[in-house]
């Protein structure tokens, strides 16, 4: 479901957590979705169980994930968790970040943006078929 | 029972003029994987053979599950497991006589844990040691190694040598057949990839000292990469907490400890151009981390 790979620069915890938020972000990993087990994870991607757990735990206090007692880990609902000035606040940290590193490698700024926007086209979709109400049948 | 597996503290082992362990005082907490790193010379045999009780420290004292590693009794001793690179075993005798002889040495011998490692392994009660494969061997000897129900798993570059198939399931028996609360794992290893997968914290030695000891994540972070270009040499004598220079085509490539987003003014008034910081992986953050004593010796920069 979810590749990691030693050796990048995002330590493992965090390749994991990236991972899945992804796949959730884009309905890959419906709501209801049963996760694997942190052990059975932690065996398919033959990393330490500890590592997932800490993963299953910041996605959890995220909201995005929740742990049904001794039925398993599931996918939950989409909700907004964080107030608005938080989000807003993330998404201009993560606007910086991705604006200084792309900065330097002489790409137009139309080229980039069409570039972001093929990249949320996923997202997008699954977005607009969460919140459209009844516009999806 | 001590909250610690390890406690060493101002401990030295002197061989002549040489310091094998120069003040090292270590405090390793129980439960979880702890990874062991240092350039080979760094001391971890040596300290391995004081925590074992079989070398006594010059001066200094150290504890293992809270007892004083020179008068180790045998019951602690048996809570201590230790697999090494070598998996020497007795090559004459049958697994199965290998095994009669563990069991009975062993009162916490547990069955379920050696049949849970063995099985990931083809190994026959009937074959001779000396006929298996190195392999075949490494998951004998951790196979007996957890049947000993061990508080404390010292594994000594256990992967040394072994193929990237006997590597998997070794590390796969490891990580899934050990209860990391009840059992503490010290693992010692040169192999980055390995160490990113299975450890929560890093211990680094240096020349004898403990120069290091984090998570992972925070070692990570305190080392950062940077690209640059530049027309002169860079003073490296000047630049805060430099572990490591490079030069890849026109690009300079500096590794530092400890510095934040002012780094890059730092080398921009050493003549830099176009600074750019680079993320930076595990296994690179360590191998600069333990080269940093070397640049100056092994890089000339013009």
């Amino acid at each position: 479901m979810i590749q990691i790979v030693t050796g990048d620069p995002r330590p493992i915890f965090r390749q994991i957590v990236d991972g899945l938020r992804m796949k959730i972000a884009t309905g890959e990993l419906e709501p209801n979705t049963k996760l694997p087990s942190v052990r059975g994870l932690a065996m398919q991607l033959m990393v330490n169980p500890n590592t997932v757990a800490k993963a299953y735990a910041e996605l959890t206090s995220e909201g995005l994930i929740e742990t049904r007692k001794r039925i398993g880990v599931f996918v939950c609902e989409p909700r907004q968790r964080l107030s608005d000035a938080e989000r807003e606040r993330r998404l201009q940290e993560a606007l910086q970040h991705f604006v200084s590193a792309v900065v330097s490698l002489g790409f137009d700024t139309e080229e980039i943006l069409d570039r972001v926007s093929v990249e949320l086209e996923p997202v997008k979709s699954q977005h607009d078929g969460t919140r459209g109400s009844g516009e999806s049948r | 029972m001590s909250d610690y597996v390890i406690e060493t503290d101002g401990l030295y082992k002197v061989y002549g003029r040489k310091a094998a362990l120069s003040n090292l005082s270590l405090h390793l907490p129980r439960g979880g994987v702890h990874a062991l790193v240092g350039s080979n010379g760094a001391g971890k045999s040596t300290l391995f053979r004081i925590l074992l009780g079989i070398s006594s420290p010059t001066v200094g004292w150290s504890r293992v599950l809270g007892t004083d590693s020179q008068t180790l009794s045998p019951k602690t001793r048996g809570k201590i497991g230790w697999v090494n690179e070598e998996h020497t075993l007795p090559v004459w005798m049958t697994v199965e006589q290998l095994v009669d002889m563990q069991r009975a040495q062993y009162k916490s011998w547990d069955e379920g844990a050696f049949r849970e490692v063995i099985r990931h392994f083809n190994v026959l009660s009937e074959q001779k040691v000396g006929q298996l494969s190195r392999g075949e061997r490494a998951g004998l000897n951790l196979a007996m190694a957890m049947a000993q129900s061990p508080e404390l798993l010292i594994l000594d570059e256990p992967t040394l040598g072994l193929d990237v198939v006997a590597k998997q399931v070794f590390l796969e028996s490891l990580l899934f057949a050990a209860d990391h609360d009840e059992c503490t794992i010290v693992y010692c290893s040169h192999q980055m990839d390995e160490i990113e997968r299975v450890a929560e914290s890093l211990v680094i030695l240096e020349r004898g000292r403990l120069a290091s000891f984090s998570s992972l994540e925070s070692f990570c972070e305190r080392v950062s990469c940077w690209l640059l270009e530049l027309d002169g040499g860079l003073p490296l004598d000047r630049i805060p907490g430099l572990l490591q220079t490079r030069e890849v085509d026109d690009l300079t490539q500096v590794v530092v400890l400890d510095q934040d987003e002012r780094f890059q003014e730092v080398l921009e008034s050493f003549g830099a151009r176009s600074v750019q910081r680079a993320p930076i992986g595990f296994d690179r953050a360590v191998n600069a981390y333990l080269n940093r004593n070397h640049h100056g010796t092994r890089l000339e920069i013009h």
